[in-house]
């Protein structure tokens, strides 16, 4: 590296890109135009696949979604009539509603339990920190599918284990994936047995960023240990905080494997239980694929507004993301 | 952005002596004026949420060594006998009824290693792009790829398997890879920690000594960005290991299916009755066996693992 600097003072002046950038003329045009086409190298690997593996799709789902496949009369282009079917469908705003409860309750605990165990371990305040975070990082390993099949074994009633705890103790049998808010709560559960330690774990570090110098003077000015936490440490990771709250929310709103694997325990997963369980079954068992292609671009959009009016509404308050 | 936090050895040695164990980045915890109390109550919160993260953990293990009768005859978390994990394992591989373990498992080994290379090589050179270079639609491009982190895989998947069924490329492996390899979690960290550890003065000095833009970036960008490299690796191959939706809906042969989607075929036979009980424990053994890997891996690369610190760098 440093044969790389000598080389560089014995360059001639103008010909630095430094000074070339700063200045005008044929040189600093030849630059712009060499970073230029090689920027544009580097990225094109990543976007032909982006394009062909995200962008037509997407595009392709969209004109999908503005034709119906009749058993007479094969493919014909109805506007939107899909679309019209979607929105006035009691079975998918039911699957919606329910998801919505669904996100606003596992969202914020999850994010609560996240925040609160990052800033303990930052702080010191639990002992063996390195340990815990290790062990509740554990099941960012653990596939969905297999989560859902451990947990359906776990809940089972009568056989599950945890069944058989409470009812040893004295608490009767208990039904958890019991139609409505049982089945709800358990998957609440799963979700966030699977997502807490990884968003703690990202949590953790951005605390850890947080330079000493600024929880220094806050200790100085005589700041007790809640008050660094909400004052100082807090505000200055907002940004992680948002971000990984837009991640859960998108990832809540597609709400799938976890109900899909209990159906093997349970018969209280509708057909309509989400939209994204929803939209499976038209679009496999139905063979509706028209209609399933409208679905998910309601989906997808109901996803966007959402996340984007978070966003903003982050940006109001002056934070960039 | 945070060159120093990343900088900073995650697990280094820690001496037992209090004085000496305190960490310079961290303001010691007397100065907050803690009660021992307020220790001992978040502790014992901790050891709570432990013991939950790991209930499900010990339950797989602990079943995985049973008789199909007495995964329920016995109670859930504690062993019983006959020790079968052995055996159990040589059978679930033995057993190819209902599809092939040991084909899912090596499916799975293809599919996460070639997709987590391939998001980890186009992530690079993609991320080295958008941090390093000016070019007109820099920062629209860049958002678009962010974009794309809000648009559900499920508005993708179904689309991807019509399109794959026009061109005879459903039920193939190339069919499941190369979504893979498409990351715009990986490109966004890349991008991140390219900005904040390659400085832009020896990419220019390189230039100006002649270096070609590719030997740049392979000599000069990439051993700096090692860290990230590994990191955007293991989330990727984390994420193929793990992703059941895409292969579950792209595919249609039993042959080419990854483990999850495996499991859950064993464990969707498992309450068709007719002499199928069986498969109840063979969907825990597999399951055991698909988690035990990415465990191995993570704690084995723990000291590389970086995930955290490359998002966690985004402070205000």
């Amino acid at each position: 590296m440093s044969g790389v600097a000598v080389q560089t003072q014995q360059a001639p002046a103008a010909r630095h890109p430094l000074l070339v950038m700063r200045g005008h003329g044929p040189e600093r045009r030849r630059y712009l135009s060499r970073t230029e086409r090689w920027g544009l190298v580097f990225i094109l690997p990543f976007f032909v696949m982006f394009l062909f593996f995200l962008v037509i799709p997407i595009f392709y789902a969209l004109y999908d979604s503005f034709f119906t496949t009749r058993l007479v009369g094969g493919t014909v282009f109805t506007g939107f009539t899909n679309y019209e079917t979607v929105l006035t469908s009691g079975a998918f705003w039911r699957g919606m509603l329910r998801t919505f409860i669904y996100a606003a309750i596992q969202v914020p605990v999850l994010i609560v339990i996240a925040t609160f165990f990052a800033t303990m371990f930052d702080m010191g305040v639990a002992k063996w920190g390195a340990v815990f975070r290790t062990i509740f990082f554990v099941p960012f390993a653990v596939p969905t599918v297999v989560a859902g099949v451990m947990w359906s074994f776990l809940l089972e009633d009568p056989y599950g284990p945890l069944d058989r705890v409470i009812y040893d103790l004295g608490g009767g049998h208990y039904n958890f994936m019991g139609s409505g808010a049982p089945l709800l709560g358990s998957i609440i559960v799963i979700a966030i047995w699977e997502w807490a330690g990884y968003t703690m774990v990202i949590l953790f570090t951005a605390l850890r960023s947080v330079p000493r110098d600024v929880v220094e003077s806050a200790v100085i000015d005589g700041a007790r240990l809640g008050r660094v936490v909400t004052r100082v440490k807090l505000p200055m990771i907002a940004p992680a905080i948002t971000l990984v709250g837009i991640l859960n929310i998108i990832g809540a709103l597609q709400l799938f494997v976890e109900p899909e694997v209990l159906t093997v325990f349970t018969t209280n997963v509708s057909y309509n239980y989400t939209p994204t369980i929803y939209l499976y079954n038209q679009a496999y068992a139905a063979q509706e694929y028209n209609l399933a292609a409208a679905i998910s671009f309601v989906l997808a959009l109901i996803i966007i507004v959402i996340s984007v009016s978070f966003v903003m509404l982050r940006r109001r308050k002056g934070a960039w993301i | 952005m945070t060159v120093a936090a990343v900088a900073r050895p995650s697990a280094g040695p820690r001496a037992k002596s209090a004085r000496r164990r305190e960490d310079p980045s961290v303001v010691p915890l007397r100065l907050y004026g803690l009660r021992r109390g307020t220790v001992v109550a978040v502790t014992a919160l901790a050891v709570v949420f432990a013991i939950f993260t790991l209930i499900p953990i010990w339950w797989i293990f602990v079943n995985s060594t049973k008789t199909e009768p007495n995964l329920f005859a016995t109670f859930g978390f504690w062993f019983a006998h006959p020790f079968r994990l052995f055996s159990n394992m040589r059978e679930i591989f033995a057993n190819q009824s209902q599809g092939s373990l040991a084909q899912w498992f090596r499916n799975t080994v293809i599919y996460a290693f070639c997709g987590g290379a391939g998001a980890t090589i186009l992530s690079a050179t993609a991320g080295y792009g958008f941090a390093k270079f000016r070019f007109r639609g820099n920062h629209a491009l860049f958002m678009v790829v962010l974009s794309a982190l809000l648009i559900p895989l499920t508005a993708v998947a179904i689309p991807l398997y019509i399109l794959y069924a026009k061109v005879h490329m459903d039920s193939t492996m190339e069919g499941i890879i190369l979504p893979f390899m498409v990351s715009p979690v990986g490109v966004y960290l890349m991008r991140v920690y390219i900005s904040g550890s390659v400085p832009q003065e020896l990419v220019d000095a390189a230039r100006v000594d002649g270096a070609r833009e590719a030997s740049i970036f392979l000599r000069v960008a990439v051993p700096l960005m090692t860290p990230a490299l590994i990191t955007v690796f293991l989330l990727s191959v984390v994420a193929s290991w793990n992703n059941y939706f895409l292969p579950f809906i792209v595919n249609n042969t039993t042959s080419l299916d990854p483990l999850p989607v495996g499991v859950y075929v064993w464990f969707q036979h498992s309450v068709s009755g007719g002499g199928y009980q069986d498969f109840y424990l063979y969907t825990i053994c597999a399951g055991l066996l698909t988690i035990v890997p990415i465990i191995v891996l993570f704690l084995t690369l723990q000291r590389f693992w970086r995930g955290g610190l490359l998002l966690g760098s985004l402070t205000g």
